[in-house]
């Protein structure tokens, strides 16, 4: 079948404001925007660029904003858009790198505040463990839905609140803190809420869940941010009226003499 | 002050405002019946709605300020400068009230 694609082409270096390339394409009917994409850069017009990784809906390289919704171009095949007029352009709410490569610097910046890893008070046991901690599997369960992102921006280019406060955690970095702080080996909450109670965190989120309706994995970025704001709400609650917080449920550590900070020579 | 601490006072200013307004209209408007029978308790009533409402709407302003301005020094200003007019506004007519 014959597609016509219609693409956002800019180059801060040298344009002065963006313009659209249309290509007509015969793709097959199994392809997928990724595999157009890479026709149009290999036959027509190598100086489109875009950028991409896995091709299978892993790596998070490859958003873009395909007929007016953020997708992976990787996921979605042509037949599923019912349409032979394709529109492409990068992803909202980040600056252009070129054509259809955006540039997450502030958004892993971002990220980097709220101390996306699993924190134990223990830092001796953080540097020399010599165990791992059982999970029963309600506890996994209780946030493998939300640990699944893989970091692809689709939620935070789809936010309305991020396209107007630049300073907004996002719903992929409020996501993330969420996985971190229920996860039951994890004793950091109190570590990251300066950053996720605060003025651009998670209260600006106003519930849209224009994030939740993009997201390639089925994470619901909307939810586990009232989750978040549900935790913390009870945790200032807790420490407002009775002076202290509730103890987080330690997880039971599985000695393992094999795991040891020196390598045995 | 936390963000989660403003935001709570700003859902229990919404339901106090939601009270004490309505006991504020329904005794002026039932005041052959009293009732609010004290002066005093009236006016209490007043002074809550009237608190309620400033925090509730100055809060409001404040959310819908710090979006449109994303600057740490404007975020961290505007607070100031909200609670400054929230409380001249508050003692003055708390002066005119009793
Ligand atoms: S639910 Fe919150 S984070 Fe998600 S799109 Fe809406 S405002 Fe953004
Ligand atoms: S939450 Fe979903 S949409 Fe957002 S970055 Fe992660 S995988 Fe992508
Ligand atoms: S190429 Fe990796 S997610 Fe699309």
């Amino acid at each position: 079948m014959k597609v016509t694609f219609k693409i956002f082409r800019f180059n801060p270096a040298v344009d002065s404001s963006p313009r659209w390339s249309v290509y007509e394409v015969e793709v097959d009917k199994s392809a997928t925007i990724l595999d157009a994409l890479l026709k149009i850069k290999e036959n027509i017009d190598p100086t489109l660029t875009l950028r991409y990784s896995c091709r299978q809906a892993v790596c998070g390289s490859c958003g873009m904003v395909i007929n007016g919704k953020e997708r992976l171009a990787c996921f979605t095949r042509v037949l599923e858009l019912n349409s032979n007029m394709i529109t492409i352009e990068p992803l909202k709410n980040f600056p252009v790198i070129k054509d259809l490569v955006t540039d997450f610097t502030e958004l892993f910046v971002k990220e980097k505040t709220i101390k996306p890893y699993i924190i134990r008070r223990d830092l001796e046991e953080m540097m020399k463990p010599v165990g791992m901690y059982l999970q029963k599997e309600e506890e996994t369960l209780s946030y493998l839905q939300f640990a699944e992102c893989i970091e692809c921006g689709l939620c935070v280019s789809a936010c309305p609140t991020v396209s107007i406060d630049r300073l907004f955690l996002t719903p992929m970095v409020l996501n993330k803190a969420y996985r971190f702080s229920i996860d039951p080996r994890d004793e950091g909450f109190e570590e990251r809420l300066s950053i996720i109670d605060s003025e651009h965190g998670c209260w600006r989120c106003h519930f849209a869940l224009a994030c939740s309706n993009v997201c390639p994995k089925g994470i619901d970025p909307g939810k586990s941010i009232q989750y978040l704001k549900n935790m913390i709400t009870s945790h200032s609650l807790l420490e407002l009226f009775l002076g202290r917080t509730k103890k987080k449920k330690k997880t039971e550590l599985l000695e393992r003499p094999h795991i040891s900070s020196e390598p045995e020579i | 002050m936390r963000e989660s601490v403003k935001m709570l006072l700003h859902y229990i200013t919404g339901v106090l405002i939601l009270i004490t307004g309505a006991i504020h209209v329904l005794s002026g408007h039932f005041e052959a019946y009293g009732l609010i029978k004290s002066a005093e308790l009236y006016s209490i009533n007043k002074l809550i709605f009237l608190a309620s409402i400033l925090y509730h709407a100055l809060n409001g302003v404040r959310v819908v300020l710090i979006e449109f301005v994303p600057k740490r020094w404007f975020t961290d200003s505007i607070t100031l400068v909200l609670i400054i007019i929230g409380l001249a506004f508050f003692i003055y007519t708390s002066l005119l009230i009793f």
